[in-house]
């Protein structure tokens, strides 16, 4: 297992709240991992930091064996260069067919003259009814995407997530709102996902952390308070006073 | 909406007609139109229809066309223009240049035909001048018209100045990430600084003079108007043609799927790792060099441009257009186009009877904008997919 | 009564009633009876008695004595023989005269030429009257009139003015006019005055005085010709030498040299074409045919063949041309012989520049600002409905109008432009807050989530308020007249002044700025906005309701668009379109200002207000180009600061 993210020394404040204090942390490839901690943490906050929908105020984001440093570029660059973001709201293109959601993040080249030139191969129309197998949703293809139900929403972005084919998933609760058969079937996803790849998962349902049997790490206030399997840090007297106690 | 008919069968290679019968629809219902005004026309059929008629028909489609263009950077790419007739505008001035020198040359070399010894062309290029630019109290040729008398060049003009300026006006606005109703104000800024701009009398365009006279095509001036006016009419009917067809296009596959994407979340699309400006600049440029060629023929068939054509107004009022006739689906931009410039120049033409209620006479020319603008507002209130939403309803229905 | 007795009894008169007489006042003693005292030398006047003439009718100065004066001298006053009384007379029919009483202007009597001695007056008799009109008036008891007879002295400068003038300055009492005096004396001084060294002291006295009258003396002491010669004559008093080719075009100099029949003229372009077609035989032109003339080379050859032959005046080459111009000297004269006079004005003009260039700034700044309250008003209330709500209103333009045709409507309903005007500003408000308020509870509020739809709805509200406008008043443009106490300017100096509407317009742009902050910071209504902007939903749950702020915030902005309507209506034209010519640049102010702050509205006007009248400055006389270039600055603007000049962070800002 190789580092592939590492995030250094990195500090952001918002007119004068600090919400990111001096967050080191670092995930390999392949690796599951999930982060808790409670609301103001700092969790969506980093994940935006990663993205690159927020600068930093000081601190280093390193990308990969080539060290990329990933705050020199854009949006879609880090998004071309390998990370895929799941929000915390199942954004989807509610107007379009779950087909073009799937087809629009298919790992293709994404230059507007390539793109309007792209027609379906028999490779990406099989990968995406393979997609479509893993996330549930084969026979709701040529549907549109708002008329999903919500857990649905939430795996046709996983599977968007999937499909961009990226070395890194950021993906913030995805659990939230599904139910218990729902998340089952999320878990088993983001498990078979990490067997490849690097997957960070925000989750504050600890059932749902404890069936991810992965290393967890714990923010709080904007840096990290304890790192290790689940069993460990719920041993820690820190976290159970600023998080389980609550 | 198109989308939906696709089976889950695996994907062939599908024509861009199979996929959007409104397209094929279209198409036919534009021929059809053709050869009807064609052979109703005095130039080429049994004089039904007045040459006059035939200029308004010829540029209500290029009306059309820029509509479409309108249609496919805010209804598909959620970018609300309010700037692109400066585009028309400019695509206008491009040809209006060449038409204006060219006939003026051609009028000139003739007056000077007689004279016992040729004239040289500094003395020609200096009449032409004068006779062009006393309007404004010059006689001197501006810089931009030096190649006014080729045809290539300013035809080059037509596309590349309306490109140019879009795409340097897009990268400035879309690099910065202005977006919303500030990019509506941006872009309605740049129209409004265009117009000004062209108002001046020592920009070189003649003020607010215009170019006029440019119904009259070099080459050929003792064609009659009824003929000139249908040629006009075909080229301004393939041109919504193709128009559509390449914005059909465009709309249709992957890349139509990813403006409206950035139109619905552009965030979203950014984390997929596509450059939401890069699509944007194109869908921007793209439509404003649309809009050029649009503007490009509808001059010569109105006959005078001046800088008030490019006034804010303008842009507001094709928006109108395309929320009227429902925006996110071409034939709509075209059917709102069509429907609101017709009824306009119908009613404020004079050719609508005025109604005398007893108490008060309702004269149209005085009355149609307030109905338009109520209509609209109506419109935008209950209807906010507009006619093309009636389309959709039916269709839904069947 | 016999004459002297009658004078005896005025004198007398004149004695008792002296200290009552304020010094002022002229006396009541007739001209007639004045005149009559030197009947004689008024009657035949010479030069050598004409003095004491002017000595009594000076000391007398009876009312009119100036009139009498003027047509004294210009051979209007008329002597009936009979009685030896004067008269001014009026052609009447048939060669005949209408005598006209000198003191009461009434018509006496009907003569006929003969019957009257018309005086003549000589030229020498003229002058010394003319000298003594103006010292008439300058030494006239009422200070008024001596201010007046200065006035007239500096619109017409006379070398002859300076006697009179100094001599009518020593015996001034009054300081305002002394100085007055002092400084026409110097203007006249400084043109006229014999002796170079009181001229470059008249001179350096003016020297840092920006009025229009002093520059323009300076300037026309400066004033220059074009001359040349073979080398510049003795005593010229060169302003600038120009080298042809260099500051002077060489066929300018030459076609000079030409004028004064020193060198042959160079036949033009189109001199050499006449005389080609003139000399064309057998379809060519000396030997070359005519269809080959279609070049300027091509013709210019055919003209040297010609000349060749002699047929036509030769053409110069470049190198003949330079050799004629380089016989002479080309420069530019003082018309002012004098070198000290002339260096002594250039020093004084350049010693003005400074002090001119500060109030010119002050004049423009004074300008700029007055503009800025104007686009400030226009904007305010944009600012609140597009800045607090984020509803783009394009109607607004059209609020603007609602409030000047409001003005205008009770301008014509009270006649009073005072009392209209103070009934005016509240209607207007009034007027607009109901239709702001009316928008916005049938289309706004169905709106909320949509603003690109917003944006084009109010523009269907704002075509359809256009054109009801235009039925109901009409195309022509209306009139909202201010009352006369704002119709002046008030002036610094001759530089810098600035009409007192404009001044009455930036204070009620203060006076908006100071209410509006009152209200959103020390008011429940405020407060409650404040609360809405911010978080609507945490203000709902407070017990705010949403929909009334938002009614009354949306009733506000109009209202005060419909105040500034009436503001604008007093300086600019009341037209139906009057509010689109104001909506972009609102907009545009808000934005650059920065959005949802007043005090950005308020940098944002300034800004713009700023911008144009510099701009116009370079490019003077050109509103467009300058608002060409504010608007293209503003586009670049927004790309550096999309947030504008005020930018609010976090979370308000909401991005």
């Amino acid at each position: 297992m190789t580092t592939l993210l590492e995030v250094s020394g990195v500090s952001v404040t918002f007119d004068g709240f600090r919400a990111i204090n001096n967050l080191s942390i670092a995930i390999g490839e392949p690796e599951l991992r999930a982060v808790i901690g409670p609301n103001g943490a700092g969790k969506t906050t980093f994940m935006d930091i990663v993205t690159g929908k927020t600068r930093p105020d000081e601190g280093r984001v390193i990308w990969g064996a080539q060290s990329v440093d990933l705050l020199k570029l854009s949006e879609s660059d880090i998004a071309k260069i390998g990370i895929g973001r799941k929000f915390q709201k199942p954004t989807v293109f509610e107007e379009q067919s779950v087909r073009d959601n799937l087809a629009m993040a298919l790992k293709n080249r994404r230059g507007p003259l390539s793109v309007l030139m792209w027609h379906a191969t028999e490779r990406d129309a099989a990968r995406i009814l393979e997609l479509a197998a893993e996330i549930g949703l084969s026979d709701r293809l040529a549907h549109r995407a708002g008329d999903l139900s919500h857990g649905q929403k939430q795996w046709l972005e996983i599977g968007m997530l999937l499909a961009q084919d990226p070395r890194l998933l950021l993906v913030d609760e995805p659990a939230a709102g599904m139910t218990p058969a729902e998340r089952a079937h999320t878990t088993d996803l983001l498990k078979r996902a990490a067997r490849t790849r690097a997957v960070m998962v925000i989750e504050h349902d600890m059932e749902f952390i404890r069936r991810l049997e992965c290393r967890v790490t714990v923010l709080h206030e904007g840096s990290v308070l304890a790192e290790g399997s689940l069993d460990h840090v719920t041993k820690n007297q820190q976290v159970i006073d600023v998080y389980l106690g609550r | 909406m198109e989308m939906s008919r696709r089976t889950a069968a695996p994907v062939k290679r599908r024509h861009l007609l199979q996929d959007n019968p409104s397209v094929l629809w279209f198409m036919g219902l534009l021929g059809l139109f053709t050869l009807g005004v064609t052979v109703l026309s005095e130039g080429f059929g049994i004089g039904l229809i007045s040459t006059n008629l035939v200029k308004i028909l010829g540029m209500t489609l290029c009306l059309c066309l820029i509509a479409i263009a309108m249609d496919v950077v805010w209804g598909y790419c959620g970018i609300l223009s309010l700037g692109h007739f400066a585009f028309f505008g400019l695509g206008g001035y491009a040809i209006g240049m060449w038409l204006m020198y060219a006939r003026t040359e051609i009028v000139i070399r003739e007056s000077l035909a007689g004279s016992t010894i040729p004239p040289t062309e500094r003395e020609v290029s200096e009449a032409v001048a004068s006779q062009i630019f006393s309007v404004v109290g010059s006689n001197e040729l501006p810089l931009i018209w030096s190649f006014a008398g080729s045809l290539p060049f300013q035809l080059a003009m037509v596309v590349l100045v309306p490109g140019l300026l879009a795409l340097v006006f897009g990268w400035l606005a879309f690099r910065s990430r202005v977006t919303g109703v500030y990019l509506s104000i941006l872009t309605q800024a740049m129209t409004l600084a265009l117009s000004l701009y062209l108002f001046q009398n020592d920009t070189g365009l003649r003020g607010n003079n215009g170019l006029s006279g440019l119904q009259n095509i070099p080459g050929a001036l003792h064609v009659p108007q009824s003929v000139i006016s249908v040629w006009f009419f075909w080229a301004s009917a393939f041109a919504l043609g193709a128009g559509y067809l390449l914005f059909a296009w465009v709309v249709s596959g992957k890349f139509g799927s990813v403006i409206r994407a950035i139109r619905d979340n552009e965030a979203r699309v950014r984390f997929l790792g596509y450059n939401v400006e890069g699509y944007k600049l194109f869908v921007f440029t793209l439509t404003a060099v649309i809009s050029g060629i649009a503007g490009a023929l509808y001059y010569p068939q109105a006959g005078i441009i001046n800088p008030a054509e490019i006034a804010p107004i303008a842009s507001i009022y094709l928006a109108v257009w395309v929320a009227i006739g429902g925006r996110g689906r071409l034939y709509g931009a075209v059917i709102g186009a069509a429907l609101v410039s017709l009824l306009s120049s119908w009613l404020t033409g004079g050719g609508a009877p005025n109604i005398d209620l007893g108490f008060y006479r309702i004269i149209w020319t005085d009355w149609w904008l307030v109905m338009l603008g109520l209509g609209f507002v109506l419109v935008t209130l209950f209807f906010p997919k507009g006619i093309g939403g009636l389309f959709d309803y039916l269709v839904r229905k069947q | 009564m016999p004459r002297p007795a009658l004078i005896a009894t005025l004198a007398l008169c004149l004695l008792v009633l002296w200290p009552l007489a304020p010094l002022s006042a002229q006396s009541d003693t007739p001209l007639q009876d004045v005149l009559q005292t030197v009947q004689e030398q008024v009657a035949s006047p010479s030069r050598a008695q004409v003095g004491g003439v002017l000595d009594v009718l000076q000391e007398a100065d009876a009312p009119g004595t100036a009139e009498f004066l003027t047509r004294w001298a210009e051979r209007e006053v008329f002597e009936r023989p009979e009685d030896g009384l004067f008269f001014y007379a009026r052609d009447g029919a048939d060669r005949t005269l209408t005598l006209i009483d000198l003191d009461t202007g009434e018509d006496v009597a009907e003569v006929t030429t003969r019957d009257v001695n018309q005086i003549r007056v000589n030229a020498g008799v003229r002058r010394e009257i003319e000298g003594a009109l103006v010292t008439f008036e300058l030494l006239a008891p009422d200070r008024a009139r001596r201010m007046a007879a200065v006035r007239t002295i500096a619109r017409s400068p006379e070398a002859d003015h300076i006697p009179v003038l100094e001599s009518a300055l020593s015996e001034e009492e009054d300081g305002a006019v002394a100085t007055r005096m002092a400084r026409v004396l110097d203007l006249l001084n400084a043109r006229f005055a014999s002796d170079s060294a009181t001229r470059v002291a008249a001179i350096d006295a003016l020297s840092g005085d920006i009025t229009t009258e002093a520059r323009r003396a300076l300037n026309q002491i400066l004033s220059t010709g074009s001359q040349f010669a073979p080398e510049i004559p003795e005593g010229t008093n060169v302003a600038r030498i120009r080298t042809p080719g260099a500051d002077l075009d060489l066929v300018d100099a030459y076609a000079r040299l030409a004028d004064a029949d020193l060198v042959p003229p160079r036949p033009g372009r189109n001199a050499i074409r006449d005389a080609l077609r003139a000399n064309v035989s057998d379809g060519a032109v000396a030997g070359i045919p005519v269809h080959r003339l279609d070049t300027e080379e091509a013709r210019r050859e055919a003209y040297r063949l010609l000349q060749d032959e002699g047929i036509v005046p030769p053409l110069p080459t470049q190198a003949e041309m330079d050799a004629a111009v380089a016989q002479y000297v080309f420069f530019d004269a003082y018309l002012e012989p004098d070198a000290d006079v002339t260096t002594a004005a250039r020093a004084a003009l350049d010693s003005t520049r400074t002090s001119v260039g500060i109030w010119q700034f002050v004049s423009l700044s004074l300008d700029a600002l007055s503009l800025a309250s104007i686009f400030f008003l226009a904007a305010i209330g944009l600012a609140i409905t597009f800045g607090v709500m984020r509803v783009i209103n394009m109607a607004h333009g059209e609020f603007i109008m609602m409030g000047a045709y409001t003005g205008y409507v009770v301008q014509t309903m009270i006649p009073d432009y005072t009392t209209s005007l103070i009934v005016a500003l509240p209607m207007a408000f009034l007027v607009t807050f109901a239709a702001g308020v009316a928008l916005e509870r049938t289309v706004i509020r169905h709106l909320y989530t949509r603003p690109l739809e917003t944006l084009l709805a109010t523009f269907g509200i704002s075509i359809a308020l256009q054109q009801l406008a235009k039925n109901i008043f009409g195309t022509q443009a209306r009139p909202l007249t201010a009352p006369d106490w704002l119709a002046g300017s008030i002036a610094f100096n001759d530089v810098a002044s600035i009409s007192t509407i404009r001044v009455a317009i930036f204070v009620m742009a203060i006076a908006f700025l100071l209410a509006l902050l009152f209200i959103l910071n020390r008011t429940r209504l405020g407060l409650e906005v404040r609360a809405v902007t911010q978080n609507p939903g945490m203000a709902a749950s407070m017990g705010i309701n949403p929909d009334r702020i938002n009614m009354l915030t949306f009733g506000l902005g109009s209202g005060i668009a419909g105040v500034a309507g009436v503001s604008i209506g007093l300086v600019a034209q009341v037209t139906s379109e009057m509010g689109a010519n104001y909506i972009v640049q609102s907009f545009m102010t808000v934005v650059v200002g920065g959005v949802g702050s007043v005090f950005g509205t308020l940098a944002g006007a300034t800004l713009i207000g700023a911008l144009q009248k510099g701009i116009e400055w370079f490019n003077p006389g050109n509103t467009l180009a300058a608002q060409t270039f504010m608007v293209l600055f503003i586009i670049l603007f927004i790309q550096f600061r999309p947030k504008g000049i005020v930018a609010l962070k976090g979370r308000a800002a909401g991005d």
